[in-house]
């Protein structure tokens, strides 16, 4: 266990910037927000909290310049209970009023966290403003630009999550893509990329940002480069031991074996 | 004779499941809003149901102390932090979260929750040298498919031998997404039968013990 953690802490105090591949399901990820039309609305899910915010934080830092660079305009809300408290710790990171001169209300807002899971999900895409009447500040929706026009979910281009919960993660794909057809994005735990695959394999899901590797990928991609790809030399010198670690065991095991019999 | 108990809340749930269904399948606006009513309501009840469990903590974990059970100091900690968040949280307005209590979240619980999730690699690092040994053939298929999924996964080899991300591509395609796809046909399909059990009253288990 002390090896593991050396080879952890090495490239964290001095990043090695290690070559790395961008995979097909993060540039389709980065594709679809690229390639919407300027001024596309995209419903925006941050659903993770303390737990999920070393992985997938990066990862949602990356998306939302992209989101902002390209003029689009960002609904966020939080089904994981956490994800309020996510939002400024984002924000904080983006800064969309000094980097994209973003006005809140305007080019994004934030309903703050609702609460049931796939109800939630059901309730934002039937009918917002019979779900709430507030954004998390208190603003009345009706009283934000962005929201003219926008109430259900033929009025979004793009349903984009970043999740920890597997509920969460195939719930917005039987909510927001079987249900009304919208084209879905979604951000997950590496080890969840198995369950959600074969929903980007028949394009139920139109992009996949899967984990660490994911959110350095897609860093790398909008030139935003941060804690993910960091984190990637990490996960280059970990896995390499783990590695080595399996390969000694089997070679030990076997010549234990052999000298047994 | 009808027992009260168990008949109202089966019909609640056969009348709520029906408009359900009915929301999914047809486009008559009054099914439309009676649903999207009842959506809304279900999002007011999940939202109380959260304050029901920091009873239930309360009411658990007082017990705990009260019978002073092994490690009931912990739970003596869990109980006061708890109130501390809540006591810091409904101070500090009704919308903003406050510079107190966002210093709270970032400094205790942000570190602690990141550090459970992060504390996975090692148990991962040592799970993946006891089990992964080629004992027989199906563990041999086991190592060699696991060996190849890892070296795939650090990003540093496929960087430098992009083959090797196509071979965990195609690992993850036709033979995990396949074998995947059959498990959610067969999961999909018991939760239709639980659902149509659950409509018609034949599934009980969710009106608790009785």
């Amino acid at each position: 266990m002390t090896l593991v953690l050396i080879s952890m802490i090495i490239p964290a105090l001095n990043p090695l910037g290690l070559p790395l591949m961008v995979g097909s399901m993060s540039k389709a990820w980065y594709n679809t927000i690229d390639e919407a039309p300027e001024g596309s609305v995209i419903l925006f899910d941050i659903g993770f909290g303390s737990g999920g915010y070393p992985s997938l934080g990066p990862g949602t830092i990356a998306a939302f310049h992209q989101m902002f660079e390209n003029g689009h305009k960002i609904i966020m809300m939080a089904t994981a209970l956490e994800g309020s408290m996510m939002y400024p710790l984002i924000m904080a990171s983006v800064k969309p009023e000094q980097n994209y001169d973003a006005v809140y209300g305007e080019d994004w807002m934030f309903f703050g966290y609702i609460a049931g899971g796939q109800t939630a999900m059901a309730g934002i895409l039937g009918d917002i403003r019979a779900l709430t009447s507030t954004d998390f500040e208190g603003n009345d929706v009706d009283t934000l630009p962005i929201m003219d026009g926008v109430n259900s979910a033929d009025d979004f281009d793009i349903v984009a999550y970043v999740t920890t919960s597997g509920d969460t993660s195939e719930g917005w794909v039987y909510q927001a893509y079987s249900q009304y057809n919208r084209p879905v994005l979604g951000g997950m735990l590496s080890m969840m990329t198995t369950s959600m695959k074969p929903y980007y394999d028949t394009g139920q899901i139109l992009g996949l940002m899967d984990g660490i590797k994911g959110a350095a990928d897609l860093e790398f991609l909008t030139g935003h480069p941060g804690d993910a790809i960091i984190s990637s030399d990490i996960l280059s010198f970990s896995q390499t031991l783990v590695l080595i670690f399996i390969a000694l065991g089997n070679i030990a095991y076997w010549m234990q074996k052999k000298g047994g019999s | 004779m009808v027992d009260y108990r168990r008949d109202i809340p089966l019909a609640i749930t056969f009348i709520i499941g029906v408009i359900a269904v009915l929301d999914y399948y047809t486009t008559f606006e009054s099914i439309s809003n009676t649903f999207t009513v009842i959506k809304n309501w279900g999002v007011v009840l999940q939202a109380f149901a959260l304050g029901l469990g920091a009873i239930n903590l309360l009411r658990v974990h007082g017990r705990r102390i009260s019978e002073k059970r092994d490690g009931w100091y912990f739970s003596v900690w869990l109980l006061a932090m708890m109130f501390i968040f809540i006591i810091v949280g409904l101070m500090t307005g009704k919308y903003e979260a406050g510079a107190t209590y966002s210093w709270l979240y970032n400094a205790i619980y942000l570190p602690l929750g990141a550090t459970m999730y992060s504390s996975l690699a090692f148990y991962m690092a040592y799970g993946s040298y006891k089990v992964l040994r080629a004992r027989n053939f199906e563990a041999g298929l086991l190592f060699i498919t696991a060996v190849l999924v890892i070296i795939g996964n650090t990003p540093i080899f496929p960087a430098m031998f992009p083959s090797l991300f196509s071979l965990r591509e195609w690992i993850f395609g036709p033979i995990v997404g396949g074998a995947y796809r059959g498990i959610r046909i067969g999961v999909g399909m018991g939760a239709v039968v639980l659902g149509i059990r659950t409509l018609v009253g034949l599934e009980t288990g969710y009106l608790g013990r009785r």
